[in-house]
C-alpha cells in the first residue's frame, strides 16, 4: 500500500492508528502526534481519507426511516402492557 | 482477572453519561445534535425534572414512566430500525424485531438507570432480542474487564481538512449507489458487519459496542478492524465493477473521466 512507517511499521498498524484516530479512543497527545502526520503525509492522508468516505457512505446508506405505522404499533403494545412496578 | 476499580467505575459513569455517548466521527456534525436532543430530554416542560437523572424511578407511577418512556425512548425508533434492517435483512422482519426490542424495553423500563446512556441500553436490548428471537445461537461470554480502557481520557480527533486532495479511489466510493453499500455491508459477517454499524453509523465507543454486543473490548477492536477491510475491500471491487477503476488508474484524472468511465 505504502512505504511509510508513521503511523505503523506495517498497512494493519497504520490502519488501526487511522480507525482508532476517527474512533475517539486517542488520548490528546497521540491526536496531537496523529494529526501532524497527516499534515506531512499524502499516503497516510489518503487513507485516512479513505476511510472517511466509506463512513460517510456507509452512514448515508443505512439511515433508514422507520414505517409509518410502526411507531403506533409500538405504542399501542405499549399502552396494552402492565408495567412492572419498581 | 482483574475488575474495574469502584472509583475508575465511578468516573467513567460520570463521563459516560455526557459527551462519551455520542459519535466519534470528526466530520460527523448530525451526532451532536443528536447528543444534544437526547441530553435534553431532561427538560421537560412540566418542570418537575429538570434534568433526566434527577428521574425518582422508585416514586413514580406507571403512568409517569410511560410516558417517561414515550418521551425518551420513541425517539429511537428510526434508528433502532435502521440497525435492526442489518440484522434481519427484510423489512417485516426488522419490524418485528424492533417491535419485539421496545416492548422488551419497556417491560424492563423500571432497570434503566436514568441518566446512562439509554440509546446505547437500547440498542444492547435490540442486539438481544435479534439474538434470542432470530439467531438462538450461543451466547458469547460476559464481558472481561481486563481490557478497561480510560474512557474519560479519550479525546476526539477534530476534523482533519484534507485541503481537497481527494484520491480517486476515494471518489469512486463516495459515488457508489446505496444499495451497492448496503450489499457490501450485509456480504461481511454479522459480527463484523454489526459492529462496524454501530461504530460507524451510529458512532458509539468501543466501551458502549462491547456492552451491546457483549463481547470484551479487545474483540470489538478486532472485529472493527476485519469489518472495515472487507467492506473496503467489497466497495473497492463494486467501484471497480462499475468502471469507477479507471478513474483510479489514470491518477488525477478529472472528475470528467470517472462520469465517461460509468457509462
Amino acid at each position: 500500500m505504502s512505504d511509510c512507517q508513521g503511523l505503523g511499521d506495517c498497512d494493519d498498524a497504520r490502519m488501526q492508528r487511522i480507525y482508532e484516530y476517527l474512533d475517539g479512543a486517542l488520548t490528546h497527545s497521540d491526536i496531537a502526534e496523529i494529526k501532524d502526520h497527516l499534515d506531512g503525509c499524502p499516503e497516510c492522508l489518503e487513507e485516512y481519507d479513505l476511510e472517511c468516505v466509506i463512513r460517510k457512505v456507509v452512514k448515508r446508506s443505512c439511515t433508514e426511516a422507520a414505517p409509518e405505522n410502526l411507531k403506533n404499533a409500538i405504542l399501542d403494545r405499549i399502552h396494552s402492557i402492565r408495567p412492572v412496578e419498581a | 482477572m482483574s475488575t474495574i476499580d469502584p472509583a475508575v467505575a465511578a468516573i467513567y459513569e460520570a463521563a459516560g453519561n455526557e459527551a462519551k455517548n455520542n459519535s466519534r466521527h470528526p466530520a460527523d456534525a448530525g451526532a451532536s445534535a443528536d447528543a444534544a436532543a437526547s441530553a435534553d430530554t431532561g427538560t421537560s416542560p412540566d418542570g418537575a425534572r429538570s434534568a433526566e437523572a434527577e428521574v425518582d424511578v422508585v416514586s413514580e407511577t406507571p403512568e409517569q414512566r410511560r410516558l417517561r418512556f414515550e418521551r425518551d425512548a420513541m425517539q429511537y425508533v428510526d434508528q433502532l430500525y435502521s440497525a435492526a434492517m442489518r440484522m434481519a435483512r427484510n423489512p417485516a422482519d426488522a419490524e418485528d424485531l424492533v417491535q419485539e426490542a421496545y416492548t422488551k424495553a419497556f417491560s424492563a423500563f423500571h432497570q434503566y438507570k436514568p441518566g446512562t446512556n439509554l440509546k446505547a441500553w437500547l440498542y444492547r436490548i435490540l442486539t438481544n432480542t435479534y439474538i434470542n428471537l432470530y439467531r438462538k445461537r450461543q451466547r458469547e461470554p460476559l464481558q472481561s474487564n481486563s481490557d478497561t480502557i480510560e474512557d474519560w481520557q479519550l479525546a476526539r480527533a477534530e476534523s482533519h481538512t484534507s485541503s481537497g486532495l481527494r484520491s480517486a479511489e476515494a471518489e469512486a466510493l463516495d459515488h457508489l449507489p446505496d444499495s451497492d453499500v448496503k450489499r457490501a455491508l450485509q456480504a461481511i459477517p454479522e459480527e463484523f458487519r454489526l459492529a462496524v454499524y454501530f461504530a460507524d453509523v451510529e458512532g458509539f465507543a468501543y466501551k458502549e459496542i462491547s456492552d451491546i454486543m457483549n463481547t470484551p473490548i479487545g474483540t470489538v477492536m478486532s472485529r472493527l478492524h476485519r469489518g472495515r477491510k472487507m467492506l473496503r475491500d467489497m466497495l473497492a471491487d463494486y467501484a471497480a465493477e462499475r468502471g469507477f477503476k479507471a478513474a483510479t488508474d489514470s491518477g488525477a484524472a478529472a472528475e470528467s473521466t470517472t462520469q465517461e468511465n460509468r457509462k
